[in-house]
């Protein structure tokens, strides 16, 4: 189980909205090298590793993966404050408001929402771990 | 920055470094060195963090369960304030 802590891992604090910057930065969220895959990757594989010591660690990783999710989500939400119509278009932020408007969805930057085949669970100890190393290489 | 920003950036420091403590001595559980500093790090953030939930509400609700309005209460950790 797991226990919520009312505050960010860093905190975030952007005075300046920027649509466009957050397009960009939405990857991160629900990409597919993204937070969220990275959380759902390690939370998953932890169940079938044979060493208690990568039990441990996939589990307090995992945990750690969704306290930065959170920080990206904060940087979102406060990228796409208070924006007009013009400045969602300018930024090329239309596409993502007509489904959304500014609610902070699991997406890559291209708008493909996220999905777990970005992740891959083995069970099998060296094939996850090698994943891993990969997934780390790409974010 | 005001004071309560203040007070929890660094408590973000102590509680950053405790984090990746956990995690080294997840795989290297008898480095006397890192639990050392694990208890260190975790004392100084405790002080910090009973200082913030005493000014400013709760951390984790049931630090604080007599204030059930507080944790309710708004900023929520993604919300910027007007002071900000």
């Amino acid at each position: 189980m797991w226990v919520y802590e009312k505050k960010l891992q860093y905190p975030v604090k952007i005075k300046n909205p920027n649509p466009a910057l957050a397009k960009i930065i939405m990857s991160q969220y629900g990409g597919p090298d993204g937070e969220l895959g990275a959380s759902l990757r390690y939370l998953s594989q932890r169940y079938s590793m044979p060493y208690p010591e990568l039990k441990a660690i996939l589990t307090d990783i995992g945990t750690e993966e969704l306290a930065h999710l959170e920080m990206v989500g904060a940087i979102i939400y406060q990228l796409t404050r208070n924006l007009t119509p013009e400045e969602i278009k300018a930024a090329g932020m239309d596409a993502y408001f007509v489904d959304h408007t500014t609610g902070v969805y699991p997406a890559s930057a291209a708008g493909v929402p996220f999905t777990a085949a970005y992740i891959q669970s083995k069970g099998d100890v060296l094939t996850d771990l090698h994943e891993n190393l990969a997934a780390e290489q790409k974010q | 920055m005001n004071e309560k920003q203040e007070l929890m950036k660094k408590i973000a420091t102590y509680d950053f470094a405790i984090v990746e403590l956990n995690l080294y001595l997840d795989t290297h559980p008898t480095d006397r060195d890192a639990k050392r500093k694990l208890a260190d790090f975790e004392e100084k953030s405790g002080v910090l963090r009973a200082e913030y939930e005493e000014k400013y509400g709760p951390i984790i609700f049931r630090d604080t369960p007599e204030k059930r309005m507080c944790w309710i209460k708004n900023p929520w950790p993604w919300d910027l304030c007007e002071e900000d």
